[in-house]
């Protein structure tokens, strides 16, 4: 096996006919790769589908909220945003993590490498005169852009439905404190950031699972199948030693933004442990395209 | 050639990096040699954790509660599982604790002439102007402080009073929030009858603050109840902390106004008898009264039978005690038994509670006693 992949990227990379000079610049590279895939019909669906999420839930609130006298405790945390719109894109965007961003960064992560070896377009990127290291990136580097893009049109549509449909002076702490316009769009900032890297470390994943198949179905399925999958193991009480590998696991911490004094060991235990995924992810996707027959 | 190779390095160093990563994540903090403490006297440690003074500092204090209660309507913290608790005190009489939920938050504010009561999914402030005791671990330990006004003397006291039945002693040193403490060891003598096989108290080498508190029950390695810092901070803290103002939106009630809680508290009934003395002491007293037949719905002596499911019988103390508890009876009477790892309950048809932490044997005998 070695050998026929030792040969074919002989064939590949290293004949004369492909001087190094040519290459783009790196920063082209990137842009193309961005205006392309964001230019698609299904990203620009799928983005729009979503900033519809924090829409539908401030209308939800507002007819619950006008409807009846709210019963003591019943509907958890969505009675909060009555009155507080500033807490409606970060709630948005926890009920996005759940399901909807993995499947966005999932969806993308698919087109990305399966998608192409589907299309029969991934070969010629193989053997076109950019280094596959560099190709990697690229497409991570596209992943990753629409993933940030998705969270973005979330928080930004939440901040601004919350302001025009819920109102709000400020915004009110699950802790029952007041904090200021200013503050409140800082911690909105971070619940987006932190989603994001969240997400991004499930695409990291569907990437590599992209890299091995040139079926996008499969990567959507391994992706949800995944999410499923977790969500089962870290309800099972027998099980509680794997509760620290699972990524979906801090996922709930992203209300701690709302709380005050924010706690971070919960957002950072986050950041860390998708930072792991992402590092498995990327790197199983590296191993396996460098090692793709062109 | 040379760049694939590079390239499928950097690939598994970074596969193996995450993993270890991730590994890393998952280990339990504070798993290390036990620190080297000055050694000390079971006597000197009470004594200096008596004397402690209540320094300023935060910290977030979990809960592992494996006692094995059943999940009871209206109060998910007494079932099996871990619960952690947000403190913030100043030192003096002011304190914040805050009770993270999935949804929202439980705050509690002690701004030193008012409790303030913040609940985030019923956006209710309750304003009670008395002085409640703020929930802080080491207020625990202010109750039990004996009469005797030198501190070495009233360790003695206290020493000598516990170890009538118990064996104390310093048990090395460990970590709690990524301090080195002591850990004071309780084991109750061989002739005491008791579920409980040891307590821990874990107090802090430097400020000697109980840090800690582990039960262990009979035939179980892992503590049946941890009450413990994940993370503590000392040093001053910002005052506003202390400050609560009610936030615009929010509903406030003084707690005069509210017809339950206080009143549940303080209508504990007529005063419990202890029987026994030690670990085998067993706690007897009346249910509360709104408990009692006659008040809130007539209970039948019957066990099992009338359990309106209308109305409010997941707050009806007795209606609980008849789904959960196991019909006994005895010469004693009838009732209903509770048993966990560490204690057993008995509710009896005519409203008389026995609590201990012993085998149901010893609580009948007591109940038979009281009589």
């Amino acid at each position: 096996m070695t050998v026929a992949t030792d040969t074919a990227a002989v064939a590949a990379g290293d004949t004369p006919a492909t001087p190094r000079a040519v290459q783009a610049p790196l920063g082209r590279m990137l842009w193309s790769e961005v205006t392309w895939v964001l230019r698609r019909p299904r990203t620009i669906v799928s983005l729009a589908l979503l900033g519809l999420v924090p829409i539908v839930v401030a209308i939800g609130v507002l007819v619950a909220d006008r409807g009846q006298a709210r019963a003591p405790g019943s509907d958890g945390v969505f009675t909060s945003i009555a009155g507080n719109g500033l807490m409606l894109p970060v709630i948005a965007l926890s009920v996005c993590l759940a399901l909807l961003l993995p499947l966005v960064g999932a969806m993308s992560a698919a087109d990305a490498l399966a998608g192409e070896a589907a299309h029969g377009t991934l070969r010629a990127l193989l053997i076109a005169p950019v280094s596959r290291v560099r190709l990697v990136g690229i497409k991570a580097f596209g992943v990753a852009a629409v993933v940030l893009t998705a969270a973005t049109v979330i928080a930004v549509v939440g901040v601004v439905t919350g302001l025009v449909l819920v109102g709000s002076h400020g915004m009110v702490t699950f802790s029952g404190t007041s904090v200021s316009l200013g503050s409140a769009l800082v911690r909105v900032l971070v619940a987006t950031l932190w989603a994001t890297v969240q997400v991004w470390a499930v695409a990291a994943v569907a990437l590599a699972v992209s890299a091995f198949t040139e079926h996008p179905l499969v990567v959507m399925a391994v992706t949800l199948a995944g999410a499923i999958v977790f969500g089962v193991l870290s309800s099972i009480p027998s099980l509680d030693w794997l509760q620290p590998f699972l990524l979906t696991e801090g996922w709930p911490s992203i209300l701690d933004v709302l709380r005050d004094p924010m706690p971070t060991t919960g957002l950072l235990d986050g950041v860390w442990r998708a930072g792991c995924y992402l590092l498995i992810g990327l790197s199983v996707t590296l191993a396996r395209v460098v090692t793709k027959d062109g | 050639m040379n760049r694939r190779r590079t390239a499928l390095a950097a690939a598994a160093a970074g596969t193996v990096a995450g993993v270890v990563g991730l590994g890393v994540l998952a280990m339990p903090a504070g798993a290390g040699p036990a620190p080297s403490l000055p050694p000390t006297s079971p006597e000197q440690l009470v004594q200096s954790v008596l004397t402690a003074k209540p320094t300023a500092m935060n910290g977030t204090v979990q809960v592992v509660n494996k006692l094995g209660l059943p999940a009871l309507p209206g109060l998910p913290q007494a079932a099996d599982g871990t619960t952690e608790a947000r403190v913030w005190t100043d030192g003096q009489r002011r304190g914040r604790l805050s009770l993270p939920q999935n949804n929202g938050e439980k705050v509690y504010v002690d701004d030193g002439s008012t409790l303030w009561q913040w609940d985030s999914t019923t956006r209710t402030v309750t304003r009670s102007p008395q002085h409640a005791e703020p929930a802080k671990p080491k207020d625990k330990h202010e109750g039990v402080l004996p009469n005797a006004t030198d501190p070495a003397s009233a360790a003695q006291q206290m020493l000598a009073t516990v170890e009538k039945t118990s064996t104390v002693s310093v048990d090395g040193t460990d970590w709690v929030a990524g301090r080195p403490v002591y850990d004071l060891v309780l084991t109750p003598k061989p002739t005491e009858r008791t579920l409980l096989r040891e307590v821990r108290v874990a107090a802090d080498s430097e400020t000697r603050i109980p840090v800690r508190l582990s039960v262990f029950a009979n035939g179980s390695s892992d503590p049946a109840l941890q009450v413990g810092f994940t993370q503590l901070t000392i040093g001053p803290q910002d005052p506003k902390l202390f400050r609560f103002t009610p936030p615009p939106g929010a509903t406030v009630r003084n707690s005069d106004e509210q017809p339950q809680g206080d009143h549940e508290k303080a209508g504990q009934s007529s005063r419990p008898t202890v029987v026994g003395d030690g670990w085998d002491s067993v706690l007897i007293g009346r249910l509360p009264a709104q408990a009692q037949p006659g008040t809130s719905r007539p209970v039948t002596s019957r066990p099992g039978t009338s359990n309106d499911r209308h109305g409010r019988s997941s707050e009806d103390p007795m209606a609980l005690v008849q789904r959960f508890g196991t019909p006994t009876s005895g010469p004693w009477g009838s009732g209903w038994l509770f048993s966990t790892k560490v204690g057993t309950a008995l509710v009896t048809s005519d409203g008389r509670v026995a609590v201990g932490a012993v085998p149901a044997q010893v609580l009948t005998e007591a109940i038979g006693q009281a009589k």
